[in-house]
């Protein structure tokens, strides 16, 4: 298992690898030189421009550029904002908590709001209950989290004169601040989750219900709880893990959106103002932070199948 | 948006195999079976199949048809000129000459919303038909190859999606210049990598199959029998996922107008009206009702025909 485990994490390493190489050569199909952007309105003179290009690196090759970029990677140092001047490194590890917190929450509504939806249809097959939860599902399943979140800011600010808080209290500063600014775009980006969420559990579930096994621990006079709880679940939960593995991609993009549209300080807000701002260094380096983070929490799930089903930590212990 | 998991347990399906709708085969299988319907013949039967089997299936291939309608004839059917700025009519409500309203600019929302289908549209089906032909294509080459070749491909293709998908998009959005072409490039990008998962797969498995070792056997070289035998057997998987995909296409195109780098303005999008209506929301709230309503109904048609799709294909379902 743990041979399995040092495998994944030096795959993780290469293609991470493969991702920083990919932003580098896609950034030689740059239009216009990051440098003329930066001095566009300071009337800066061509001497100083070239001397700016050098400082910052950019009168070298692309693999030079790529060469330095790893080297000063390998000791921690991804860069630093062409306007400020802040290392990336500390700018994004600033900004990660409030969009984990995000992420985070979203997901557990989705898969707590989604199990339970999901379990009750399965249990109600076919009654006008089962309908409602299907047409639900897939409905949400259609509304992107932007617009949701846009009707659901029109709806609260209409209705109840509501708006998000306009600065950022950490949990442990101001809970009762936090969670009003946190909950609704949670929602906002958590539904489709639960939306997709609902309708694996749904048909996964029936699916073991109806298979021998369950039949066999029902002959048993087991109860109808130790039945779903015990066995039809647990084998459900394998097929939720992965779509929430899947989800987790559109989660973290869809932060940025949320966190531009809610005034949340977090690594969404600074990536799309350094887009915005074509702040390079910034975006090069946010698109490796993002792919790491997704890259690892992929390696976390599929630790999580091991632990859940013996069957896939018995192959894994045999060696694949 | 690479809803993998949506498209994976599809099962393997023979083409022009007729499916039997609970009690009686369709056709008697038997040598005397009527010879095999091809080109626009079998296209239109097995249409003709989908829509009496898939109910839900053929509410969203109408609601598809009014996208499509509303795209290709936006000029005759948009009651005004989409820039048009009515400058006695700013933010006006709903009403007999503005059926659903004007904006800030006095520029009527249903010609926007009619014309920003087009955009949509367009992005969509390019982004999809491109992607779906190139993620076959590498999809199927790297698998009918195997050994390093496929390592290697499949890396790449690792390394692309290793990347969330709007944060790829805002990467190269930095990259190209903001245009509707860009906006292609990016999301043909983003989305090439899926096709090629399903692609791979399925080629993977149709490999072993007796009927390849058959063609090969008689000579078939390994283009040929890529083309002709490995490539049809895997079309019911790859046109669910592909309806799967263009609802996450569509999400996507209006996610970068909403933020302001896809479709650049004045040309109306559904992404871009959302945003610009935000900033009126509470003076005038149908700026984002609408094109967040259309722009959700759009998903959910293709949603709902992916979904129909992949139970009209799966022999395991018979109802």
């Amino acid at each position: 298992m743990i041979r399995y485990f040092f495998g994944r994490l030096v795959y993780g390493v290469v293609v991470l690898a493969l991702v920083t190489v990919f932003v580098f050569i896609a950034i030689t199909f740059i239009p216009s030189d990051a440098v003329d952007v930066m001095l566009a309105d300071s009337g800066a003179t061509e001497e100083q421009a070239e001397e700016l290009r050098a400082e910052l690196g950019l009168d070298q090759p692309v693999w030079q550029q790529l060469g330095t970029f790893i080297a000063n990677a390998a000791r921690g140092d991804f860069g630093r904002s062409f306007f400020t001047g802040e290392s990336v490194v500390d700018l994004f590890l600033a900004r990660i908590p409030v969009t984990l917190q995000l992420g985070a929450l979203a997901l557990v509504i989705g898969t707590l709001i989604g199990l339970a939806l999901g379990i009750i249809a399965a249990l109600r097959r076919g009654t006008a209950i089962d309908g409602a939860v299907r047409v639900t599902a897939v409905a949400f399943l259609s509304v992107p989290n932007f617009v949701l979140g846009l009707l659901l800011l029109t709806a609260l600010g209409l209705w109840f004169a509501w708006s998000p808080p306009f600065v950022y209290r950490g949990p442990t500063e101001d809970f009762g601040s936090w969670a009003q600014h946190m909950l609704i775009p949670a929602i906002a980006l958590g539904t489709a989750s639960m939306a997709g969420i609902t309708r694996m559990t749904r048909s996964s579930l029936l699916e073991n219900l109806g298979s021998q096994y369950i039949r066999t621990v029902r002959a048993k006079g087991a109860g109808e709880r130790l039945v779903l709880f015990k066995h039809a679940m647990r084998n459900s939960v394998i097929a939720v893990l992965t779509l929430i593995g899947v989800d987790l991609a559109t989660v973290l993009g869809g932060t940025v959106i949320l966190e531009a549209m809610f005034s949340l300080p977090g690594t969404g807000q600074l990536v799309y103002q350094a887009v915005l701002d074509r702040d390079y260094p910034v975006v090069i380096a946010c698109t490796i932070f993002y792919a790491a983070l997704f890259i690892f929490t992929m390696i976390i799930i599929d630790l999580l199948y091991a632990f859940i089903d013996p069957r896939i930590r018995a192959a894994r212990e045999a060696g694949r | 948006m690479s809803s993998d998991v949506a498209g994976s347990p599809l099962a393997p399906v023979v083409p022009d195999e007729p499916r039997s709708d609970g009690t009686t085969p369709a056709t008697p299988r038997t040598s005397q079976a009527p010879p095999r319907r091809r080109g626009p013949a079998a296209f239109w039967a097995g249409l003709k199949r989908f829509v009496r089997t898939e109910k839900l299936g053929a509410v969203s291939l109408t609601l598809i048809t009014i996208f499509v309608v509303l795209a290709v004839f936006a000029p005759l059917l948009a009651p005004y000129d989409p820039l048009l700025q009515h400058r006695r009519n700013i933010t006006e409500a709903p009403s007999g000459t503005f059926w659903l309203g004007t904006d800030d600019l006095g520029r009527d929302v249903l010609s926007r919303l009619v014309y920003g289908a087009r955009a949509s549209m367009v992005v969509s089906v390019v982004t999809t038909v491109v992607s779906l032909v190139l993620g076959t294509a590498i999809g199927v080459v790297s698998g009918f190859l195997g050994k390093r070749w496929d390592l290697v491909i499949q890396r790449l293709m690792d390394a692309i999606q290793s990347v969330p998908p709007l944060i790829l998009l805002l990467f190269l959005a930095v990259v190209l210049t903001p245009s509707m072409t860009s906006t292609i490039v990016a999301l043909t990008i983003v989305i090439t990598p899926s096709f090629n998962r399903v692609a791979r797969g399925e080629t993977l498995r149709i490999r072993e199959e007796t009927y390849i070792e058959a063609a090969r056997s008689t000579g078939s070289s390994a283009l040929r029998t890529m083309v002709r035998h490995v490539l049809p057997n895997m079309a019911a998987p790859m046109m669910t996922m592909a309806s799967l995909l263009f609802a996450g296409v569509i999400i996507a195109e209006s996610a970068l107008s909403f933020l302001g780098i896809g479709t650049p303005p004045p040309t109306p999008s559904w992404g871009g009206m959302l945003s610009s209506g935000a900033r009126y929301v509470e003076l005038a709230p149908w700026l984002i009702l609408a094109p967040g309503i259309v722009l959700s109904i759009a998903v959910f048609s293709f949603n709902l025909l992916g979904d129909a799709l992949r139970d009209f294909f799966d022999p395991r379902l018979q109802r």
